[in-house]
């Protein structure tokens, strides 16, 4: 029995010939030219989601640091951290 | 002397100014939102878009590199000087569209409609531009049923076209409503989410430019 699994198993591998019919496995069908378009293809799109994410991320990085660097310049403007050099620089 | 440091000791506490008790509070500015939910919301609708044009791009490399010639024999040359100069004023319209949001961000009213105005200007001139080439190629016999050279040209070029006629669309909503006084110096979100699709539309642009009429 195990034989017969076996072998049905192995099929796909020696009679691959038979997979040119998928609509993905291009080798034999329209020549290396059509292998490549769709290769590059495939790459480009796989790529794209990545490079958006990437780049929602680096927006957000962004965004966190302008805000953090403007509260940092307000709180050093307007805040008592200033009062200690007025109380130090008037003699006491 | 051993009551005098005492005394100055309770007279000069280590820290003057707060005079004790907690540091204060963090600054209001780092416990509200980052990005707004309309950002966020127009982020998203830019990350769609993204993808799908990318799905047109990967149609046209198909096409274009499984060709043996391209542009295909008998078919028309696209006009590359003319659309490079037409890139230019797109680029250009993106500078501006920089500006107003600037100008919008500094609340100066009257420069936010001046920058505003340019865009629309230069973007209605980029789709005068494509249209009248689009007329010549169809006249040449550029058509999108002539295969897949005028199929992919007409789809992708087509589709930022009518990107960009949106984008001119809503610039004029934006104007209409500067002109109104509409926007401030702390209520400006219109003229920013404009001038943020704007700028995907335009940094789109010499990507297809350099696909379809150089490559």
């Amino acid at each position: 029995m195990w034989i017969v699994g076996a072998l049905i198993g192995l099929a796909p591998m020696v009679f691959h010939g038979a997979a040119d019919a998928c609509a993905v496995c291009l080798n034999g069908a329209g020549g290396a030219r059509l292998t490549d378009a769709f290769n590059w293809s495939v790459l480009f799109l796989m790529a794209m989601p990545y490079t958006i994410l990437f780049s929602v991320i680096g927006f957000f990085f962004y965004s966190y640091r302008r805000a953090a660097k403007k509260a940092r310049g307000e709180t050093e403007k307007g805040t008592p951290l200033r009062l200690a050099w007025i109380h130090k620089e008037s003699g006491r | 002397m051993a009551s005098e440091a005492i005394a100055r000791k309770v007279v000069e506490p280590a820290l003057p100014a707060f005079g004790g008790g907690e540091p204060p509070d963090r600054p209001a500015a780092l416990s509200q939102p980052l990005v707004s939910n309309a950002r966020l919301a127009l982020l998203m609708l830019i990350a769609a878009e993204t993808m799908f044009f990318s799905g047109l791009i990967g149609a046209f490399i198909v096409f274009r590199v499984a060709s043996q010639a391209w542009p295909p024999p008998f078919q028309p040359r696209l006009p590359v000087g003319v659309t490079a100069v037409n890139t230019v004023i797109l680029l250009l319209s993106g500078v501006a569209a920089h500006l107003a949001r600037r100008a919008a961000r500094a609340g100066k009213s009257a420069l936010l409609q001046r920058w505003l105005s340019i865009t629309v200007a230069l973007g209605t001139v980029f789709l005068a531009v494509q249209g009248y080439e689009w007329l010549r190629l169809i006249r040449y016999g550029l058509k999108l049923s002539s295969g897949v050279y005028g199929a992919t040209f007409y789809t992708l070029i087509g589709c930022h076209g009518a990107h960009v006629l949106g984008g001119t669309l809503w610039l004029l909503v934006v104007l209409a409503q500067a002109r109104k006084g509409r926007f401030t110096e702390h209520d400006y979100a219109g003229v920013q989410l404009c001038a943020m699709y704007w700028t995907f539309v335009v940094a789109l642009w010499p990507i297809l430019y350099g696909l379809v009429y150089l490559y």
